[in-house]
This record gives structure tokens, C-alpha cells and sequence, in this order.
């Protein structure tokens, strides 16, 4: 663990999600893994906005929202929180 | 919508929507381009309306030929106008349920219409449009090869697209006389179909009836072909084309002699090519072979990590045949690939297979030619199905199943049927090898007596067994 790793937001496209529900379990195993600050999960595009250090790799996102059994999600892109 | 997608695919037939529903399940946003009619070809040109007509021309050929002493042949008539009017409405009603609703139905689902072309390895250009895909999917399947024939160029001909409902290429007159170019499964399809329907067809193959099958399925088809009037010149080369008034004229050349045939109409069906040619995929990286062809390894990736390739396109790698639900398992593994990390890889091995003729043909697993070439201990044996019950009861004893099986285990490594039901029988098979079964579970299944399916059981018995004593239900 570093604090030198700046923060960043890693921006994921997400499947299977039917319900707020869904939304809430997405949220909570985004935010289980280690370097993230915060998740948000969106139900109407698919999709979730991911605060987290930059050394968080993509791949450790979608596996643990894959290990609910129910969604997917994939890295589409990381940006700097500074701006677009 | 934005013009930045997650899938990217080329193509809308049963690959291109396979890969676009499993993506759109795993959270991507998607767009799929067409150039032609949505659906591809088998909803649109094969496929469907091929096996819609034929039926009706079965129907046709059955009322004039009852098979049972007792009953009067009968003329149905043909008004082949309203045949293909009904057979553009099985289309469109396929069409929309089977492709345009579900398009329809799917979240972050956009349909671009237009010829796409790569621009650069992540951007297509779609007529005015330019779209980008983070992953790409090739799947433009494939239309009727052309051969270099000297004076094709300048004569009308058909080809499959005479199926489609809604392009031009549609055919709405029965030809009088059909001369049929090609001896592949397209060719043996529609030419035994035309000839039902009321066209004089002559087939002009390279070489026999369906090279690369079980040589004897051909020689079966051939004999029952010749048997309805079909002409066959087979070992026949096409020398050049010419258009008179009545119709085309084709010389060929057989056994050293040359020889002209006329018909009304020239139906050209030699084998299917790829559609990469216009997508510009050089400029994206992406290799094609000799022939068209995107090499791709198992989990469909080719030469561009981001892009994959699958149905048509890919030809016969990794045991990949050009069919639509091999295309649309291909879609679907795609999909996973590049959005769940699946690492799926494509298993050709066992994949049934289906020429609709009548006698039907059907084939799962290796060829007799194909074990022996990899000197793989294998056996044989080939039953006619005058020994098999229903065969007999119904009058349709035409045909043979044949089974290659492993020396060293039993195992079945191939089942090729001619006859009655073996679109449908083969499936027993496929599962049967699917689950790596032997000639002995064949043999311990209880089949329902008296079905096309217990050609299988005493297929197999004929490895250990007299088959021609055996008793009811092949115990």
C-alpha cells in the first residue's frame, strides 16, 4: 500500500442488473476491493463510475463483481478526477 | 448515442446477433453494420427460404410419385409466383422476429446501415459515419463465389441470393431449363429443387456430387438424381459462357470432349467466399490468407488483439464449418471473450451437419479419408437402410448409414447418413459422440421401433453382427 498512487476514475460498463438491488450488490463488491474510494453504480446506462487509486487494476474490478455469480462488468476507460 | 462503442461488429446475420446479445447481457454497448438486408444470409438467401421451398417442392414431387401401389399420382400444379410469395413472407415474418424485434429488445443495441471500412484499427467509417469500436467483431459471412469463367461476366445469371425476398438478385420465374454450375450442397439443393418445381436442370460439376463428404453419399445422391431426370456431367470443366436469345449456353469439357449445354437460365452455386475484400483491413492490421479468409486463433482473436473474427469469415479453422449455428456459438464465445475474460475456445469436433436433398443427407465427425490420413486405428462399416424396419414400411429404403469407429476403444469417430429423417436422426449421434459413446451404447439404447433413428442402433450392430438376420427392433 501506497498513498504516493494518485486517485483516479476508472469508468465500467456493467451487465446483468435488473433492479436497485443489483445496484446496491454491484456497489458493495466494487467497494470491496482494495485501492478503491468509492463506487458509483448506475442502472439506467450500465454502468459504474469508479473512484481509486491508480494502481487498481481493471481486471480485480470486474473479477470481484463477477464473483457475485450475477453481473459482469469490464474497463472502458480510466480519466484523471481532475476533469474530463 | 454516442458514435463510441464497446462492440463493434461487422455484420448482422446469426453470428453478428449471437455476439450482440451475449455482449449487451455482459454490459456492453453495441453496434452492428449491415450493407445488405438485416439477418444475413440464412434468415434472408439460405438457409430459411431454401428449406421452405424445397419442402413445397417435396410436396410436389411426392403427389406425382405416391411410392404405394394404391395411390393415383396426382398434379398438384405449380404456380411458382405465389410459392415465392409465401416464401417472401416466411422470410419477413423470420426476419422480424428472429432479428428486427430482438434487435429491437436489446438495451445500447444501434443498427448502422452501409458498407463499413476501416479507417484505422479502431475506427469504421459507415457511409457519412464514423463509428469507433474499443473491441471489434468481424462477421460479414460470406456470398457466391464467382468463378473466372470466360463470358460469365457478360450473361445474366443466378446465383443462392434467387432466394431473397427483398433484393434484387430475387428470382419470381420458374426457368424453363436451369443449368446448375457446382456440385457442393448448395448446388445439389437447388437443382434437385428446380427440377421438382418444373425446370429441365442440368448439373455441371468439376468433379463428382459433393467432394469432401463420405464418397458414397454422392454417388447416392447421384444415382437418385439421375433417377428423377436430372442430367449430371460430373468430372465436367466449364470452358466459357455464352448469352443467345432463349437463354445461356455453357461449353464444357468432359473426359477430353467438349460439349455445349443450353438452358434458359444458369445458376451459378461453386462454393462460397468471404466478405473482407471492401472492409479495408489492412489499414487495421488485420491479416487475411489467400483466399479471403481471417486466420483467427481458438478463442476467435485475430492478428489485432482487440478484434475478433467468427462464422463465414473464418472459413474452416479449428474445425469451423460455414454454418449458421456454428456462427452464432462463435458470436456468443466472442462475446464472452472479449467482455467476461472467458478464455473460451472454439470445439469444432463434433458438429452435425445437414444437406437437405431427399434423400436427405446428414454427417457428424471425421470422414473415412480423414481418419485413415491421420493413421488413426479405425474401422468401418457401412449398412444399407432396406435393413431397417420403417425404411421398408414406408417405402423409402434409399440409402446407407456408415460408421468409423476408434479400433482401440470403440469409440465412434464419424456417422454419415443417407435417407429418410437424417436431418433429424443425427442429432442422436452428435450427442452420442458429444459424450464420446461407443459403438456399444448405440447398441444398449432402446430406440423406438419403427423410427428412422434404429438405423443407428444396427449401424453400429453391423460392426458384430449379421444385420440382415436380425429380428424386429434389432435385438
Amino acid at each position: 500500500m501506497t498513498d504516493q498512487q494518485p486517485i483516479l476514475f476508472i469508468d465500467l460498463g456493467v451487465g446483468g442488473m435488473t433492479c436497485d438491488d443489483c445496484v446496491v450488490h454491484v456497489t458493495e463488491a466494487l467497494e470491496s476491493v482494495p485501492g478503491v474510494e468509492a463506487a458509483t453504480v448506475d442502472l439506467p446506462t450500465r454502468s459504474a463510475v469508479v473512484t481509486a487509486r491508480s494502481d487498481v487494476e481493471g481486471s480485480a474490478l470486474a473479477q470481484a463483481v463477477r464473483t457475485t455469480g450475477q453481473y459482469n462488468a469490464f474497463e472502458r476507460g480510466r480519466r484523471a478526477t481532475s476533469g474530463e | 448515442m454516442s458514435d463510441a462503442f464497446d462492440l463493434l461488429i461487422l455484420g448482422s446475420g446469426s453470428t453478428a446477433f449471437a455476439a450482440a446479445i451475449r455482449a449487451a447481457d455482459l454490459g456492453a454497448r453495441v453496434a452492428m453494420v449491415e450493407r445488405r438486408t438485416l439477418g444475413g444470409t440464412c434468415v434472408n438467401r439460405g438457409c430459411l427460404p431454401s428449406k421452405n421451398l424445397i419442402e413445397a417442392a417435396r410436396i410436389v414431387h411426392e403427389a406425382a410419385h405416391p411410392r404405394y401401389a394404391g395411390l393415383a399420382p396426382a398434379d398438384v400444379g405449380v404456380d411458382f409466383g405465389a410459392l415465392v410469395g409465401q416464401k417472401d413472407e416466411v422470410v419477413r415474418d423470420y426476419r422480424a422476429k428472429k432479428y428486427a424485434s430482438v434487435a429491437g429488445g436489446l438495451t445500447d443495441l444501434e443498427l448502422l446501415e452501409g458498407d463499413a471500412a476501416f479507417t484505422d484499427p479502431h475506427t469504421v467509417q459507415v457511409g457519412d459515419r464514423v463509428v469507433t469500436g474499443d473491441r471489434i467483431l468481424v462477421a460479414t459471412g460470406s456470398r457466391p463465389t464467382i468463378p473466372p469463367i470466360p463470358g460469365l461476366a457478360d450473361v445474366p445469371y443466378l446465383t443462392s441470393d434467387l432466394l431473397d425476398a427483398d433484393e434484387v438478385g430475387r428470382l419470381t420465374e420458374l426457368p424453363a431449363s436451369l443449368i446448375v454450375l457446382g456440385g457442393g450442397y448448395i448446388a445439389v439443393e437447388l437443382a434437385q429443387m428446380f427440377s421438382r418445381l418444373g425446370s429441365r436442370v442440368t448439373i455441371v460439376a468439376r468433379s463428382g456430387l459433393l467432394s469432401g463428404y463420405e464418397p458414397d453419399l454422392g454417388q447416392t445422391l447421384a444415382d437418385a438424381f439421375t433417377a428423377e431426370g436430372i442430367e449430371l456431367l460430373t468430372e465436367a470443366r466449364a470452358d466459357h459462357v455464352r448469352g443467345d436469345p432463349r437463354g445461356v449456353e455453357l461449353a464444357v469439357e468432359q473426359a477430353g470432349a467438349g460439349r455445349v449445354v443450353r438452358a434458359a437460365r444458369l445458376l451459378v452455386a461453386t462454393g462460397r467466399t468471404p466478405n473482407t475484400d471492401t472492409l479495408g483491413l489492412d489499414r487495421a492490421g488485420i491479416k487475411i490468407d489467400g483466399d479471403g479468409f481471417v486466420p483467427v486463433d481458438a478463442q476467435l482473436r485475430t492478428s489485432q488483439p482487440h478484434v475478433w473474427a467468427a462464422g463465414d469469415v473464418i472459413g474452416r479453422q479449428h474445425r469451423s464449418q460455414m454454418a449458421t449455428p456454428v456462427g452464432a456459438r462463435q458470436g456468443r464465445i466472442v462475446a464472452d471473450n472479449a467482455f467476461a475474460d472467458a478464455a473460451r475456445a472454439f470445439d469444432g469436433s463434433v458438429i452435425p451437419r445437414a444437406i437437405f436433398t431427399d434423400p436427405p443427407i446428414a454427417v457428424v465427425g471425421e470422414t473415412e479419408a480423414e481418419v485413415r490420413a491421420r493413421h488413426y486405428p479405425a474401422v468401418a462399416a457401412t449398412t444399407p437402410l432396406l435393413y431397417v424396419p420403417r425404411a421398408g414400411a414406408v417405402h423409402k429404403t434409399t440409402g446407407f448409414v456408415k460408421f468409423i469407429a476408434s479400433t482401440i476403444d470403440e469409440r465412434v469417430l464419424g456417422v454419415h447418413i443417407i435417407g429418410e429423417a437424417a436431418p433429424e436422426i443425427i442429432h442422436e449421434a452428435a450427442m452420442a459422440m458429444k459424450f464420446k459413446a461407443t459403438l456399444a451404447d448405440f447398441v444398449d439404447l432402446i430406440h423406438v421401433y419403427p423410427t428412422m433413428s434404429e438405423a443407428l442402433k444396427i449401424g453400429a450392430q453391423a460392426f458384430s453382427r449379421d444385420v440382415t438376420k436380425l429380428s424386429c427392433c434389432a435385438e
